[in-house]
């Protein structure tokens, strides 16, 4: 138990961040280069953080708002968004995220302004992570096996093979955009009932960068992928103190390293090295066989 | 299964008209070709009928019904698929996710069935991945079921794109130059391929330089010059008539 007594809190972190790599992941993979996660984390903070603390809500009803919220900012950002591709929805996204900060700069009387909320209840508990992982989890995974999953797939290699085939890509994109508000939503809500104060900084530019890092390194194409790529990043700190102190540094350096010899991430590298071997073991056992033959 | 209907058909690009007042019809359970040199117009004409490029005037109509201004993905739904002339395949799936992606106009599982795994998600899952893998086997593509669709023979990834086409099984399909490339023994067993499909009530739209292919599976063929059908009849008839040799080979 002494263990996992100290680690607790990094175990707690890690689950929060695998909720923010899935909301990053869903819109990856349906090719939309979407960085929204950060805003969607922030509106679902400020939603539990004020319920709770202002209104006295209950937390589940409150995490239940900010999904709800998430869900909705997702469906009316899709709408814009339709027409952009590639680089211009990462800048409009970006552009979403900072339009959220500076209003939750602004409305001092709300949000608390720069200083943001303080003394939140600690309500979240492990156990509550763990099962809205765990929900999240299945469903990414559901998603993944069936047909979404594959327009999905279709409409990020190739949209114009995906309209041929009949994929609607503007009905999956909002799908992707309102699944990812949801998610990221409702993990900001448990993260405002897990660090007792937030602020609006907490979700800017480093943020997105580390959620996006989790994708970038274990991979967009399944559910292995956020969970691997999270717990390395997570853990980093932890194995060497010197990856602690420059850890911005650290993550940077392992990203460009990532990108330029694992594009698609640790986990669906893996799986794909696996996949052309077995297919190079097939092709040979084929030769054998009709030399075999041949001798025959 | 309905017919293919084009109308008077024209496409310009600001000053440039690409396609003028084409009219001809695909009609079902057979193969209607559409030939012409470079630059004629024809792929124009696929990407107008599959709703890519929007219509400047004239009617396409699928069984009676307008689908000239219908989006590339409602015309998918109704019906109508294509072959490209530089094959187009997912080239990260694998070979039979290839070829069940090709099912998507006939899923009917809910959006809701998918995202949390119902039965009616979990049983339309199990009878796509089935029917693949007997068209794998069909096109004896079984072996490659599990390779990356984009590491494959360019052959084979022709019949990757051909299962997914059959997959679709749409009443027209539209076939972009789909011999290209190919020797005359692969491009017979495509041709009979065809065939099979033709034979099965499917209307086929058949796009080639190759006129001895032509004329050996199309009953009827549309020849386009400059945006404009310049001839049009059985293929023993159009190949002799000197408007299309003189469109092909220039004047003497």
């Amino acid at each position: 138990m002494g263990i996992f007594e100290v680690y607790h809190p990094l175990f707690n972190f890690f689950l929060l961040n695998v909720g923010y790599a899935f909301s990053q992941q869903i819109v990856l993979r349906a090719g939309v280069f979407s960085v929204a996660t950060g805003g969607f984390a922030a509106l679902g903070a400020y939603c539990t953080a004020i319920l709770v603390v202002d209104y006295q809500v209950g937390e589940f009803l409150a995490l239940a708002a900010s999904l709800a919220l998430g869900m909705l900012t997702g469906l009316i950002l899709s709408w814009p968004l339709a027409r952009l591709r590639g680089v211009y929805q990462a800048i409009a996204t970006l552009a979403f995220v900072q339009i959220v900060t500076a209003l939750l700069l602004y409305a001092e009387d709300i949000t608390g302004g720069a200083i943001g909320i303080n003394h939140i209840p600690r309500l979240a508990t492990t156990w509550q992570l763990l099962i809205a992982v765990a929900i999240v989890t299945y469903i990414i995974f559901s998603i993944g096996r069936s047909g979404i999953g594959r327009a999905f797939d279709a409409i990020r290699q190739d949209e114009t093979v995906a309209g041929m085939l009949g994929v609607s890509i503007r009905r999956y994109h909002i799908l992707a955009f309102v699944i990812s508000g949801a998610i990221g939503g409702l993990f900001g809500g448990f993260h405002a009932l897990l660090v007792y104060s937030i602020e609006p900084a907490l979700f800017g530019f480093e943020f997105l960068a580390m959620v996006l890092t989790f994708i970038v390194l274990g991979g967009k194409g399944s559910v292995w992928g956020p969970i691997i790529g999270t717990a390395i990043i997570v853990s980093l700190p932890e194995i060497a103190r010197p990856l602690a102190e420059n850890r911005q540094m650290a993550q940077g350096i392992l990203m460009m390293v990532m990108i330029a010899y694992l594009p698609n991430g640790v986990y669906d590298s893996l799986v794909s090295l696996i996949r052309q071997r077995r297919a190079a073991k097939w092709d040979r056992a084929n030769q054998e066989k009709s030399h075999a033959v041949a001798g025959a | 299964m309905p017919s293919l209907v084009l109308e008077r058909v024209s496409k310009r690009f600001g000053g440039i008209t690409a396609v003028s007042d084409v009219s001809f019809e695909v009609p079902e359970a057979g193969i209607t070709g559409l030939i012409g040199p470079n630059g004629a117009g024809k792929t124009t004409v696929v990407n107008l009928i599959t709703g890519m490029y929007k219509l400047t005037s004239g009617e396409i109509r699928l069984g009676g019904r307008n689908v000239g201004s219908a989006q590339p993905h409602e015309v998918a739904r109704l019906g109508i698929s294509r072959t490209f002339q530089n094959i187009r395949l997912l080239p990260e799936a694998s070979v039979l996710d290839n070829v069940i992606i090709g099912f998507h106009r006939h899923e009917k599982a809910s959006i809701a069935a998918g995202m949390f795994g119902f039965n009616a998600s979990l049983s339309e899952i199990r009878e796509f991945r089935e029917r693949a893998r007997a068209l794998l086997d069909r096109f004896h593509m079984a072996r490659f079921a599990e390779h990356p669709a984009g590491y494959l023979a360019y052959g084979h990834q022709r019949r990757v794109e051909m299962m997914r086409a059959v997959a679709m099984n749409p009443a027209i399909l539209l076939l972009d130059e789909p011999v290209a490339g190919m020797n005359d023994v692969e491009a017979g067993e495509l041709g009979d391929v065809f065939q099979e499909l033709a034979s099965s009530g499917m209307g086929l739209l058949l796009i080639e330089h190759n006129i001895r292919f032509v004329t050996k599976l199309c009953q009827n063929v549309h020849v386009l010059d400059t945006g404009r059908t310049i001839a049009a009849g059985p293929p023993s008839v159009v190949m002799h008539d000197p408007v299309v040799v003189t469109a092909y080979l220039g004047t003497a």
